[in-house]
């Protein structure tokens, strides 16, 4: 069976053009797709069945048995965190936040170690973006900086940037500029215009630099600036200043690199400034699939896009204190529900070590890291390929997804509406 | 010798993201990138193994030749290896410095651990599935 329009369930590109074509419930071919969507729609090592830890090695148990459990836990704790959603839809997540706010838990995704530190950044500042479509059709110069399109987000420069013809850009690769901006060459700084390479964290002053010249402060700017000569500051300011549409994507390379949440604060100003003389705006390159959704649905229901601590009865929010990273590496939780991603291989060892100490349930289809230091694991099926639900693009678009096929596995949704019920009726709320 | 730890996505990291215990996953995860003079300086060749160290722990990775890195720089994809390093202070922001840990590097002959390893350095058992 042939299926069109498919929305790949990836990267935070959801790319919604791709062709599968689906036999026997497996995906057996893939249109359109990048290497990281082939090998997400045509996986087939997923996890069978719940499994649990006992004494020192695995065993087999029913769904109901591993739901009943994880209710138990989440009960018995007295400071669960509850981390992940970024690889499931709006729905579950939703279920996940009204879970941690009977809990009393503390509730976070995974821009904690992603862009936690441009939401910090807007808080303080703003958001002066658009949607990719905006980009598409009007941008004539895009700077990419602290991140590797080809590599995260594969047909980024395909859909809405450098080879994409749009409505007012009409031969793209000829008309658009693109400037890299990064630590290291990469291949998407092999295929810019200009690559500007900077000195590692030296992000910060190359921005300030950048205003200062956008202000009309050039004189102020020294023979280098960590690393990047004054003749290219002063060429990339001037190619920034004469765009039509300008679009900055900024990746990890700026919220993980010294200076964090206080460079995307100064990007956004430089936008800012560049607004004095043309059109420019700036976003974020959001790496897993459904992490900007994250952020939406908590803040609907919280007020808060992460990191959200339920302990005092009432929505507290305090990155640095209830971020996972911070809570993990104190010891603090006494149970950990993971959902939808994988602390284990992307946390720093030490809070890794926590999680192996503590009751740790993870609802994922795959064997990962997480798995080895797992009390208990939930198989369930994945969003875009065999459930169903809404996702966010980077760019705040909402875009449903569809199942694939029926298949044999509860979804998220499914398995954590279970969970809630029973802490529930245990809490006789 | 010091260098500086830099990590982020590859292509063959994201694609083998969901098999995180397969070979393939290992030999890209534990990957790790530098320039040729510095590979030169060690004494070590493509494929060799080195003890990475940092105030963390110490893990053994593969030395690989990069054109894009400068000398003192070296890089490795998001995953349990390089975060085997990774300080977990967020100086208040919830973020680590996944960026900048300064690490040091050794030739050494010891094998590369599988993912369970370390896991189970870190506390785990191991799941074979």
């Amino acid at each position: 069976m042939k299926v069109e329009d498919v929305v790949c369930p990836f990267c935070g590109c959801l790319c919604d053009d791709l062709v599968v074509e689906v036999e026997n419930n497996r995906v057996t071919s893939v249109e359109n797709g990048c290497t990281l969507a082939n090998e997400k729609l045509m996986e087939d090592h997923r996890l069978k069945n719940p499994i649990r830890r006992e004494r020192g090695s695995w065993k087999d148990v029913s769904y109901d048995a591993a739901i009943q459990e994880t209710a138990e836990i989440l009960l018995d704790a007295d400071r669960p965190l509850l981390y992940g959603w970024s690889g499931t839809h709006g729905e579950a997540q939703s279920v996940g936040v009204h879970l941690a706010e009977l809990l009393g838990a503390v509730i976070d995704n995974t821009s904690t170690v992603c862009h936690g530190p441009s939401i910090l950044a807007i808080q303080e500042v703003g958001h002066p973006g658009c949607t990719l479509g905006q980009v598409k059709n009007r941008a004539d110069v895009i700077v990419y900086w602290g991140a590797n399109p080809i590599d995260a987000h594969p047909r980024h420069m395909s859909r809405y940037t450098t080879y994409a013809d749009g409505f007012f850009v009409k031969d793209a690769f000829k008309e658009r500029k693109v400037i890299v901006i990064d630590v290291r060459k990469t291949e998407s700084s092999a295929v810019a215009n200009e690559f500007v390479k900077v000195d590692q964290g030296g992000d910060y002053a190359v921005l300030s630099a950048l205003r200062a010249i956008v202000r009309g402060k050039g004189d102020l700017i020294p023979v280098k600036v960590a690393g990047v000569t004054r003749e290219q500051l002063f060429r990339v300011a001037d190619i920034c200043k004469n765009a039509k549409f300008g679009a900055i994507f900024f990746g990890l390379g700026l919220t993980m690199s010294p200076g964090k949440n206080k460079n995307i604060r100064n990007a956004i100003e430089l936008t800012e400034e560049l607004n004095r003389h043309t059109k420019f705006t700036i976003s974020p390159m959001r790496g897993h699939w459904n992490v900007y959704g994250s952020n939406e649905v908590f803040t609907w229901i919280s007020g808060y896009p992460y990191a959200v601590d339920f302990a005092r009865g009432i929505a507290f929010y305090n990155p640095g204190e209830t971020t996972s990273v911070d809570i993990l590496r104190r010891g603090e939780c006494d149970a950990c529900l993971v959902v939808a991603s994988d602390p284990g291989a992307h946390f720093p060892r030490a809070c890794a070590e926590h999680l192996a100490r503590i009751p740790t349930v993870q609802i994922d289809p795959h064997v990962n890291a997480t798995t080895h230091l797992a009390t208990l694991q939930i198989p369930v099926a994945v969003t875009g390929i065999d459930a169903e639900g809404t996702a966010y693009r980077m760019d705040g678009v909402p875009i449903r997804t569809r199942k694939l096929y029926e298949g044999t596995y509860p979804s998220d949704l499914e398995i954590l509406g279970k969970i809630y019920a029973r802490v529930k009726e245990a809490k006789g709320s | 010798m010091r260098f500086v730890l830099n990590t982020g996505r590859t292509i063959r990291q994201g694609s083998y993201v969901e098999r995180k215990n397969s070979p393939v996953y290992r030999e890209e995860a534990a990957s790790l990138h530098m320039d040729r003079v510095d590979m030169l300086d060690l004494e070590i060749e493509e494929g060799s193994h080195v003890r990475v160290k940092s105030d963390q722990g110490a893990v053994v990775m593969v030395a690989r030749p990069a054109d894009g890195l400068v000398r003192g720089e070296v890089f490795v994809c998001l995953g349990p290896y390089a975060n085997f390093l990774v300080n977990p202070e967020t100086h208040g922001t919830g973020m680590p410095d996944f960026k900048t840990t300064v690490v040091t590097i050794e030739p050494t002959t010891d094998p590369v651990p599988t993912v369970r390893e370390l896991m189970e350095q870190c506390g785990g058992v191991g799941y074979e599935g």
